[in-house]
């Protein structure tokens, strides 16, 4: 997004409005609520009473990043109407959701959970794999941190022609998330993504009827010209395509929903009501993103035709450029589009550092290192770690290790190996410890001696996948063969006939 | 107990029902030859994508707010 050279000044004006919006937002749901930082629940799931429309706008501002909208265009635009795709793996989260959510909400509720790594200590209470799930969870949190980081810099430096630096944008918008993060914990992230998810909603909505309006009123003249030039992108997929197709579903459905941001909105829902009102809402989302950014990248094949895989990359910019240019309120429209992008990111990277020290304070610092610790001392230390670890982080994106870099593509591949403990132990009463360790252990190197070594997909089946079926196999296997005389948690044993609960 | 729970995991229809919308959701049924007709600009292959995503985010919406009852009474009741 290098070439933005038509926001510059009236872009840092909306920047800094965005800004303090968000100050603002975070300082008035601090205040006054004492009870928010000297509880874990308080601090980090807002009290567990977040009502339908910030559940609902957290769920999507933190899902919906900005680089579901910079990077899915020029996938669109690579690989035209395959990329229909990103509707369908939005939507089937939803789906994996209702495979494990109702009942884990239950559960959380009176137990009192805070991270998914409470739950998996309570069922299985194993300290390997309580430490192994902690660990993948940090590193698939941290290094989608890392991924945010790096794209708030690109938006902003972009956006403003230049005028910020990339690494002033990346240092000033990063102050105003941890300030309003230590502010108002949970219940400033999600009071700030109902104003970022509107902006970004606008934003794309105005975007799509601009693009169309460029490229001559007409969606199926766009249609025509493409099959006309690049007749690949209109044609049937091929058979790899469509396996890539449904292991792409299998991996975004099974990892995105198990991230532990994303649990912790279950926890965090006032209600059952609230919770299943928010994902019914959210499952139409895709179409109104996802989909519409579809629509982006095919429009951009007929206004800029012919674009490198580097050249496409920018197509958003590109567009935005081409769309300012219409008249005044276009102007201001993508302005504002621009700054939606940023709030999208930072949405989203408030939301996985609150879910890292989470994992700091209550996991890593509250099992392992002080039990004993008050909740306020415990809350602290996830904060100050949370701050370290942003710098550590911003350290990595602008001194990239040159050889390793790969270590850090790994999210989805090593966070979607908990899957199996976690949703398995909900319902399955043979399931044992010990195969479940190794399976999460085993799945973890294979998916990552896949990425490392170039095999990001076999056929077209994501390394992830390869992995997690080994996984499911040794739980499921190992559990038959471990004879199941663990003696029984009478608490466990009721929360697992949940329905008695 | 004399209340009425619903847990969409107990429901196999829901399932299966996923898993037919998702085998619709992915074209490998279609051939070649079909990208015409264009259907408002879509090519007719991507046309059944489209409405098959549409079917998925309706399923799914129905299915959260009719198939999911476990506590929500008791939760209501203690407002």
């Amino acid at each position: 997004m290098g070439q933005l050279t038509f926001a510059g000044m009236d872009g840092i004006i909306i920047l800094s409005a965005f800004a303090i919006i968000m100050l603002v937002i975070g300082y008035l749901s601090g205040r006054g609520e004492k009870n928010i930082h000297q509880s874990l629940s308080g601090y980090y799931l807002a009290g567990k009473n977040l009502g339908i429309i910030a559940l609902f706008f957290t769920l999507f501002a933190t899902q919906y990043s900005g680089n579901t909208i910079v990077g899915y265009a020029p996938s669109a635009y690579r690989t035209g109407f395959s990329w229909l795709q990103s509707i369908s793996f939005m939507t089937i989260i939803i789906g994996v959701y209702l495979l494990f959510a109702p009942r884990l909400y239950v559960i959380a509720k009176k137990r009192n959970f805070v991270t998914p790594t409470d739950w998996i200590q309570h069922r299985f209470n194993s300290k390997g794999i309580t430490l192994l799930a902690i660990f993948l969870m940090l590193w698939g949190l941290g290094n989608y941190l890392l991924e945010q980081l790096v794209a708030i810099g690109q938006a902003v430096s972009g956006m403003t022609g230049g005028t910020i630096p990339y690494q002033v944008a990346v240092l000033v918008f990063v102050f105003v998330m941890l300030a309003y993060e230590w502010m108002g914990g949970m219940k400033a992230v999600a009071f700030t993504d109902v104003m970022q998810g509107i902006i970004l909603l606008i934003g794309i909505i105005a975007f799509v009827a601009g693009g169309i309006y460029l490229a001559g009123g007409s969606f199926g003249s766009i249609t025509q010209f493409i099959a006309e030039n690049e007749p690949a992108k209109v044609a049937v997929p091929t058979a790899e395509v469509n396996i890539n197709w449904f292991s792409m579903l299998i991996l975004v459905g099974l990892g995105a929903s198990i991230y532990p941001h994303a649990v912790q909105r279950i926890y965090a829902a006032r209600s059952e009501k609230t919770l299943k009102k928010s994902f019914a809402r959210m499952a139409w989302m895709p179409l109104l993103t996802t989909g519409l950014v579809f629509l982006v990248g095919i429009i951009g094949i007929k206004l800029f035709p012919g674009l490198d895989r580097e050249g496409s990359e920018q197509l958003v910019g590109l567009m935005a450029n081409e769309i300012a240019s219409i008249n005044s309120l276009f102007y201001w429209i993508m302005i504002i589009f621009f700054g939606g992008i940023v709030a999208a990111i930072v949405s989203t990277a408030d939301s996985v550092l609150l879910s890292f020290s989470s994992l700091i304070s209550n996991d890593v610092y509250g099992k392992f290192i002080n039990s004993n610790a008050s909740e306020h001392r415990k809350v602290m230390v996830g904060k100050i770690v949370g701050v370290i670890a942003i710098f550590g982080l911003l350290w990595i994106a602008w001194n990239p290790p040159g050889t390793l870099y790969e270590i850090f593509v790994l999210k989805f591949e090593l966070l979607v190996q908990v899957f199996p403990a976690f949703v398995l132990g909900l319902y399955w009463k043979r399931i044992h410890g010990k195969p479940v360790f190794w399976g999460m252990l085993i799945g973890a190197i294979v998916a990552g001696i896949l990425t490392f070594t170039g095999n990001k997909t076999i056929y077209g089946i994501h390394g992830g996948i390869i992995g997690l079926s080994l996984n499911f196999v040794i739980c499921v296997v190992g559990s038959y063969l471990t004879s199941a005389s663990a003696k029984r948690d009478p608490v466990l044993e009721e929360d697992m006939n949940a329905i008695n609960l | 107990m004399n209340k009425e729970v619903k847990e969409p995991i107990r429901k196999k229809w829901i399932w299966i029902g996923l898993v037919l919308i998702v085998l619709g959701n992915v074209p490998w049924y279609f051939s070649d030859s079909m990208v015409k007709p264009y259907i408002f600009g879509f090519p007719f292959w991507a046309a059944m994508i489209l409405l098959f995503s549409v079917i998925m985010c309706a399923y799914l919406s129905f299915v959260c707010l009719t198939q999911w009852k476990i506590v929500e009474d008791e939760e209501e009741a203690n407002k």
